[in-house]
């Protein structure tokens, strides 16, 4: 069968089942589930909401797929392929990908020339520091491991940095939930919502390192420490 | 450095690429980008800096400076080094060439590209020009 009768198919299915009311309403929740997510204040409602949205659109997909009665699914196939390859990425790859960053950055443990660092980072989760050699000031966290340049440690102070470790190891704490937002998004054609947790993450940095100290770390390096 | 790997830095790659060679800008900026100029003319005339006296010396503000100091470390026109000072760690900078060094290599290449161009008759010219002077 070819792709365009496969179209023509998927839209008789559509058509005729009983359970097309169930894809619509689950299209119909989510729209309005966005809209709300859209007009919270609070990230962690908006964040909620999203993600609920994103349930449903998932749901509206896999009703779709149920009522269909059409032979041979390329469609079918193809999303299966995609979920798989995306599941394998994001589960298998993201989590490992420090390793690929520790070898490509050539970056080394920071507890040799930071002990303190360290230290105050073991209080907060299980994560490495390691620091490469750049003079732009940046931050990042990957697997169990928060990466700092060296440019960002000459421009900080203590307190500073503490807020952006704080940061990244909030990142480090959530990453056994982060991965399966984006493999929602992923699975829905959507995005994931990394700004409200690049908020919930400020927040934590700066119950653990004071407001001040993380305002002046974002001041001075805006948009490098993510 | 020691002046061994510094000559072998010079022999081995090339300080001024050639198509980056504008002749209709000012000064330095015919050969380098403008913030890269003004790091080279700083670190020729201060010798070892901080990233902090860098940017406090040539005024541009360290999130233009950062980038072209990596990408000046790679390319070989400037060497720094990680200095550890009461548990604060920061670079320290130092230009690979002397001013000396960098204008014999942009020379060179130019006159090099002028004979390729021209043949007999750029070297004519030449010992016009220096005859004139």
């Amino acid at each position: 069968m070819s792709l365009s009768g496969e179209f023509n198919c998927i839209g008789l299915c559509l058509r005729l089942s009983d359970f097309t009311p169930f894809v619509a309403l689950f299209v119909v929740v989510s729209i309005a589930l966005l809209a709300a997510s859209m007009m919270l204040k609070r990230p962690k409602e908006r964040l909620m909401t999203f993600v609920s949205a994103q349930v449903a659109i998932l749901l509206a997909i896999a009703a779709t797929f149920y009522l269909m009665k059409c032979s041979y699914m390329l469609t079918f196939y193809l999303y299966l392929a995609y979920v798989i390859i995306s599941t394998v990425l994001i589960f298998a790859v993201l989590r490992n990908y420090d390793l690929i960053l520790i070898k490509r950055l050539q970056a080394k443990p920071a507890g040799s020339i930071m002990k303190w660092a360290q230290e105050f980072v073991d209080r907060l989760t299980s994560a490495r520091i390691y620091y490469f050699d750049s003079a732009v000031p940046r931050a990042f966290a990957a697997g169990r491991s928060i990466f700092v340049s060296i440019g960002l440690l000459e421009l900080l102070d203590d307190g500073e940095l503490k807020a952006v470790l704080a940061h990244e190891a909030w990142h480090i704490r959530n990453n056994s939930r982060t991965p399966y937002l984006k493999q929602l998004a992923l699975m829905t054609f959507s995005s994931s919502s990394d700004s409200e947790l690049e908020y919930m993450a400020d927040c934590f940095a700066a119950e653990i390192a004071g407001r001040e100290s993380l305002s002046s770390a974002r001041n001075k390096v805006d948009k490098v420490f993510i | 450095m020691s002046t061994i790997f510094k000559s072998l830095y010079v022999n081995c790659k090339p300080m001024v690429k050639l198509d980056q060679i504008n002749i209709s800008n000012n000064g330095l900026t015919k050969f380098f980008s403008p913030i890269e100029a003004s790091i080279l003319k700083t670190l020729w005339n201060e010798g070892e800096m901080t990233t902090s006296e860098l940017t406090e010396k040539t005024k541009i503000p360290l999130t233009s400076v950062a980038g072209t100091l990596d990408r000046l470390v790679k390319a070989g026109y400037t060497a720094r080094r990680v200095e550890n000072v009461n548990g604060r760690v920061r670079y320290v900078y130092e230009p690979v060439f002397s001013e000396e060094e960098a204008a014999t290599e942009i020379t060179t290449k130019i006159l090099d590209s002028l004979v390729d161009a021209f043949g007999p008759l750029a070297r004519e010219n030449f010992s016009k020009y220096s005859d004139k002077k």
